[in-house]
């Protein structure tokens, strides 16, 4: 155990140089994926037939194939096609394409189980439909969707490890050379799991407040419905 | 110019789905009347109320509120002037009592915070809510939200308000209070068109009842006649069918 302290003590730093590169990557590839996300959920539930279709396939496609041959896809074979990405460009764009799939059908589920009276009451006052969406739906179908976007939030933090496929020294790739150097990969692998534990649970702690915070009578989580 | 009908209703026509679910409807509200409309289920009268402010067109036949046609092109400014009260209520679950009046306020009519709060605490006063101002629907009963959400469409100052099966969903002993706040309204003169098989106000509040069926005027009239001496056959069975209701439940 001591010497597992004494291990952690020299390890830690370099271990912890990582975790920049790991957050960042998660943070540009979760913004993107919710932009996008929003694009593609306006795209399934408000849009017209042809544009709901390419928003269909296009979830189908990223829910259906592996992450890892996304990645590959984008980071080995677009130069094929003329496009060069870094390593860290590559893997957040493909992290981000990825989870804007998931996030839409999070926030396709939250928008589709609200009554729809509610919609045609502040229509029948006078209000747009972009003022309906903005001060209704929007608010009711995110704190809805807060559990499951928590929880993709996370799925996502640890997907960044697999930008390690493409040579990106992130924390995944930094236990590896730790392992290479001391041979205790035990030990390596051990410490980086914990800083994955403590980054995951921060993620998670703070969206449960944030879903605490903002919790209305009447308007529970739809958690646990969907797969 | 105050003797022109606040509301004129012109043979308007729908169809759904290849059923013609209004045939020709006319009918004029004048400013301060309260009309109902009674009928048997599937007849036709949600739809009459959503064809007035457009929320489901009319095929054909045309709204006039006010001398103004009712039609697509500034509809949100026509609909902010028509109050609509919805059986199933529809707050805005987010929000709290306050601010389901406020909103639209501020949102369509374009008035200041102060000024919609101004407002807003009349018309809850009004209905008997102002101590629920920060309650939250899924705290209010349903006697307290259907206030509420008369409360939201009075505070958009409406050339009229229609009401559709407000008390339907309210358990007996909640009717009540609704059936009170509606009928002071329509005695401070608000013009309202009812669609409800509630009794009590049609005899204490409306001025005239319309009875439809299959998507037709069949007969209106003040209640004191219409009631107690229809011209149709089908007028009288229904209301008959009504108090064979009423003593059952
Ligand atoms: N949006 C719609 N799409 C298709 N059919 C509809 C729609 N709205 C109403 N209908 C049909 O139109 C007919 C009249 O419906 P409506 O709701 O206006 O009747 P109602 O008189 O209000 O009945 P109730 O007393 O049960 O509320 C019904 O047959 C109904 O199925
Ligand atoms: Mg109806």
């Amino acid at each position: 155990m001591t010497d597992f302290i004494e291990f952690g003590r020299t390890w830690m730093p370099f271990l912890l140089e990582g975790v920049g590169v790991t957050v960042g990557l998660w943070a540009v590839a979760m913004v993107l994926g919710f932009c996008l996300a929003l694009v593609l959920v306006w795209a399934r539930v408000y849009a017209s037939k042809p544009l709901y279709l390419l928003a269909t396939l296009y979830v189908e496609v990223f829910r259906g194939t592996p992450m890892l041959v996304q990645l590959f896809f984008i980071y080995l074979g677009l130069p094929e096609i003329g496009i060069v990405l870094d390593p860290f460009t590559a893997a957040a764009v493909a992290i981000g394409l990825n989870s804007a799939a998931y996030q839409a059908e999070y926030f396709r589920g939250a928008i589709q189980s609200l009554p729809s009276g509610q919609m045609i009451a502040a229509r029948a006052m006078g209000m747009s439909r972009f003022q309906a969406l903005r001060d209704i739906i929007l608010p009711q179908a995110g704190r809805r969707v807060i559990p499951q976007w928590s929880n993709e939030a996370i799925v996502e933090l640890k997907y960044t490890s697999i930008a390690y496929a493409i040579g990106l020294t992130e924390l995944t790739s930094r236990a590896e050379q730790v392992g290479y150097q001391t041979f205790q990969f035990l030990e390596a692998f051990t410490l980086v799991a914990i800083i994955y534990l403590v980054l995951t649970g921060i993620v998670a702690q703070t969206l449960d407040f944030v879903e605490k915070r903002t919790r209305v009578p009447g308007l529970t989580n739809s958690g646990g419905k969907m797969s | 110019m105050s003797d022109t009908p606040i509301l004129s209703v012109r043979n308007i026509r729908k169809t759904y789905g290849g059923i013609e679910v209004l045939k020709g409807v006319s009918f004029d509200l004048e400013r301060g009347q309260s009309k109902i409309v009674i009928g048997p289920s599937g007849t036709g009268k949600s739809t009459l109320l959503r064809c007035i402010n457009l929320l489901s067109p009319p095929d054909d036949g045309s709204v006039i509120l006010d001398g103004v046609t009712v039609e697509q092109k500034g509809i949100n400014q026509l609909r902010a002037q028509i109050g609509f009260v919805f059986q199933e209520f529809n707050l805005f679950t987010h929000l709290c009592v306050l601010d389901n009046v406020r909103l639209a306020q501020r949102n369509v009519l374009g008035r200041s915070r102060h000024e919609a709060t101004r407002r807003a605490m009349e018309e809850l006063e009004r209905v008997g809510l102002a101590d629920k101002l920060d309650a939250y629907p899924a705290e209010l009963s349903g006697g307290q939200k259907q206030r509420a959400s008369i409360a939201r469409a009075l505070a958009m100052d409406p050339k009229l308000i229609l009401f559709d099966e407000p008390t339907s969903a309210l358990d007996p002993e909640l009717t009540g209070e609704v059936v009170q706040v509606m009928k002071e309204l329509a005695n401070a003169g608000m013009t309202m068109l009812v669609v409800s098989h509630e009794m009590g106000f049609a005899k204490a509040a409306a001025d005239e009842v319309i009875f439809m069926e299959g998507g037709v005027i069949v007969e209106q009239g003040p209640p004191s006649t219409l009631f107690t001496q229809p011209e149709h056959a089908r007028t009288s069975q229904f209301l008959q069918m009504l108090t064979h209701e009423h003593h059952e439940t």
